[in-house]
């Protein structure tokens, strides 16, 4: 038989887990619920607390209208895709390399190094956005995908090989040694007998990195002129000043917006959780 | 550990480069390099980049100007809040961006002080402009045209004549008194629960609300020397915040403005006849939004008003955009070409749909000469033109001697100092306090 100051407790924490859960729940079911409305019905007064009419025509609109927004939304998703994944493929090679030698290898000034990159993780981002704006400028860089990719490349790595750091420190050396004795080389080491053993390591890089490269609004904004690069976050930004878009399609492309990071966030939750706390715990 | 590799050196090398160019990104420095300005003085040939936070016009248009000046126009769509801050990020990293782009009058005091624009009255002919664009001045800072108002948005006050009218209220107020008490009828006959809109969210238009109600109880924001003119009760200002804020205190606002902004009032508040009234709204909103069937259920029902004052009629204050052209901008003169034509009378002729549905810009508001919109109030195109051109005429700026540089953190404190008072969490007189305070603070340059 529990205490009453337990149950208490129990029910406290089970209200405020609800609580949160709404909070966080509420505006993305609106959005979803929005996105499945005509426009006239998302604006009904008094609201509809669940579509009445249920519609697809937002997003067949979305996905196959030829008019100027869908025309937009489809590039900008292209646009995202192109980026993030890009940004992603790079990184987690990057931070692989650097992660395993930070981890595995003996060279003078490895800590120092290890912990300046550590510590570009204290920066604010945005301190770093005037003058990554004009290193691309100078490079001819602003408005391209490599201009694009390569701020991300600079934000992420730094928490993609910390990481992958932990991750390799927490393998076994014996093994290296095994495949060193046995004649391989460092890097066939590497390719054939620890990447193999990090893979989760890896996939929980290569999954933040695209979340958080998904989630970029600042950026982009500043280093993308036209539709040619812009991303799906800054052109659903730039529709909702405008009269002209239905409320119903801007929620539609919202809902477009969040689908990729979300099933990825669900589907692979538990990789994401370990790569974050590989190392934590010997 | 293992300590000895023939790889060792090209994997600590990756390592090595990887903390370089973290480091470098994160430290990156700001000392060298950035686009000159200056710019070519080509005008023919080129190709210029023109950032405004709108469509662009139709492509006809701009296919005509390039056979005319031999300048093709690459036109780039960006929000206003999120082109506020590219131009500052290109200008802060002192990097070309565009050669045309938006002047807020808001931001001109800013502008002008920073020279991040040409001054306009050495790129076109500003003086004959000046004659037929009463907002003109609103972009001139220390004697320099920053841009050229392409449209004449200025603050009007709207009502749903319908609901007024439902509510007995069958003559519009002419006196802020009047307007309230009209208000409440509407209220207390049902009509609508909450009949006015405030957007009391901590937003720019939550300030540009406060300024045109400011001007209405007769008064202004600032003086010429920056210094706060609200302090004392009997001011316009203090006036304007308590009236803005016992609005909402007395039901006459609906709750949940608190976190709404002023285009969302509009669209979803006034656009579905939630409310009857919109003090300060935007000029042209009736042909843009109101009368749109596809965004309004109040097709026909919208006037405006002139401006209710104390005593009689107030002067509606301006808040127009203009282009200009970046210190970094490429093709500085061929950008200057294209500002002369793109803000000609004859092309806002074409624009405004007076020569023909084919040449109609869309989304473009209101005309900034006033000869054209005269000519659309004449024709019947501007829908209730016949208020709206008096107003222009007699519309103020906000700042008669040009926006203060610091007016971005001045509008800063003002809503988000108004948005606390309508929240419950600080008084009128404390938020005035604070506002003022911010000011005086700016002002002295500390």
């Amino acid at each position: 038989m529990s205490r009453p100051g337990a149950r208490a407790g129990n029910t406290g924490r089970g209200i405020g887990v609800a609580l949160t859960l709404l909070w966080s729940v509420i505006p993305i079911y609106w959005a979803v619920k929005t996105s499945f409305q005509t426009d006239a019905d998302a604006r009904a007064n008094p609201a509809q607390y669940v579509p009445l009419r249920p519609t697809l025509e937002n997003y067949r609109t979305l996905l196959t209208a030829d008019s100027d927004v869908p025309g937009q939304i489809r590039r900008a998703a292209l646009n995202i895709v192109v980026e993030c994944g890009a940004a992603t493929v790079v990184t987690v090679l990057l931070a692989t390399l650097a992660g395993y030698a930070f981890a595995r290898m003996r060279f003078r000034g490895r800590n120092v190094l290890f912990y300046a990159v550590l510590a570009t993780m204290a920066f604010p981002p945005y301190t770093t956005l005037i003058p990554l704006y004009r290193i691309m400028s100078l490079l001819g860089l602003v408005n391209t995908y490599t201009g694009i990719v390569l701020v991300y490349v600079s934000g992420f790595l730094p928490l993609a090989t910390w990481v992958l750091h932990n991750y390799f420190s927490s393998l076994p050396e014996s093994i290296e040694e095994a495949g060193l004795v046995d004649g391989a080389k460092r890097l066939q080491v590497l390719w054939h007998l620890l990447l193999p053993l990090a893979r989760p390591g890896i996939i929980s890089t290569a999954l933040i990195t695209f979340l958080f490269a998904w989630g970029q609004f600042l950026f982009p904004l500043v280093l993308s002129s036209d539709l040619s690069t812009q991303p799906l976050t800054v052109v659903i930004a730039s529709l909702q000043g405008r009269h002209v878009v239905p409320a119903s399609l801007l929620n539609a492309a919202g809902v477009l917006a969040i689908i990729v990071p979300a099933v990825l966030a669900l589907a692979f939750n538990r990789y994401i959780v370990n790569g974050l706390l590989a190392g934590s715990t010997r | 550990m293992i300590t000895r590799t023939s790889r060792r050196a090209l994997l600590a090398g990756a390592a090595g480069a990887a903390a370089f160019a973290l480091t470098l990104s994160a430290c990156g420095g700001s000392s060298s390099g950035g686009s000159a300005s200056g710019g070519s003085s080509q005008t023919s040939g080129v190709t210029i980049t023109v950032a405004l936070a709108s469509d662009p016009p139709p492509k006809a248009a701009l296919d005509e100007f390039t056979k005319e000046t031999g300048i093709k126009v690459n036109w780039v769509n960006i929000d206003w809040d999120s082109l506020q801050t590219k131009i500052s990020a290109a200008a802060t990293a002192k990097t070309y961006f565009a050669d045309a782009t938006d002047v807020d009058w808001s931001r001109v005091g800013q502008l002008g002080k920073l020279g991040w624009f040409y001054p306009m009255e050495t790129m076109v002919d500003t003086k004959t402009m000046a004659s037929d664009m009463p907002q003109l001045t609103s972009f001139t800072k220390d004697g320099h045209v920053v841009g050229i108002p392409y449209d004449a948005s200025f603050m009007v006050t709207t009502v749903n004549e319908k609901m007024f009218q439902k509510a007995g209220v069958t003559e519009m107020p002419k006196t802020i008194d009047d307007y309230t008490a009209a208000l409440n009828k509407v209220k207390s006959a049902g009509v609508v629960k909450y009949p006015l809109n405030i957007p009391f969210a901590a937003a720019e238009g939550l300030s540009t609300y406060w300024y045109e109600t400011t001007g209405a109880f007769g008064g202004t924001v600032l003086d010429g020397a920056g210094k706060p003119q609200f302090t004392t009760p009997d001011s316009a200002g203090y006036k304007a915040a308590t009236w803005m804020v016992d609005a909402i205190k007395n039901g006459l606002v609906p709750p949940g403005n608190i976190n709404v902004t002023d285009s969302q009032g509009s669209q979803t508040l006034m656009a579905k006849g939630q409310v009857a009234s919109i003090f300060s709204d935007y000029s042209g909103g009736i042909g843009t939004l109101y009368n749109i069937k596809s965004a309004s259920s109040v097709v026909d029902q919208v006037k405006y008003i002139p401006t209710p004052g104390v005593t009689g009629t107030a002067a509606n204050l301006g808040n127009p955009d203009g282009i200009g052209i970046p210190k970094q901008a490429k093709y500085p003169q061929a950008a200057a070409k294209f500002i002369e034509w793109f803000t000609s009378a004859k092309k806002q002729e074409d624009f405004a749909g007076l020569n023909g549905q084919d040449k109609i810009f869309q989304g473009y508001a209101l005309p900034s000469h006033l000869s054209v919109l005269q000519k659309m109030s004449e024709s019947g195109t501007l829908p209730e033109g016949k208020s709206l051109v008096p107003m222009l005429q007699g519309s103020k700026p906000v700042f008669p001697e040009g926006a203060p540089a610091w007016y971005p953190q001045f509008s800063n404190a003002v809503y988000t100092n108004l948005h606390a008072a309508a929240t419950g969490s600080m008084t009128v007189d404390a938020a005035i306090k604070t506002i003022a305070d911010t000011a005086n603070r700016l002002a002295s340059g500390s």
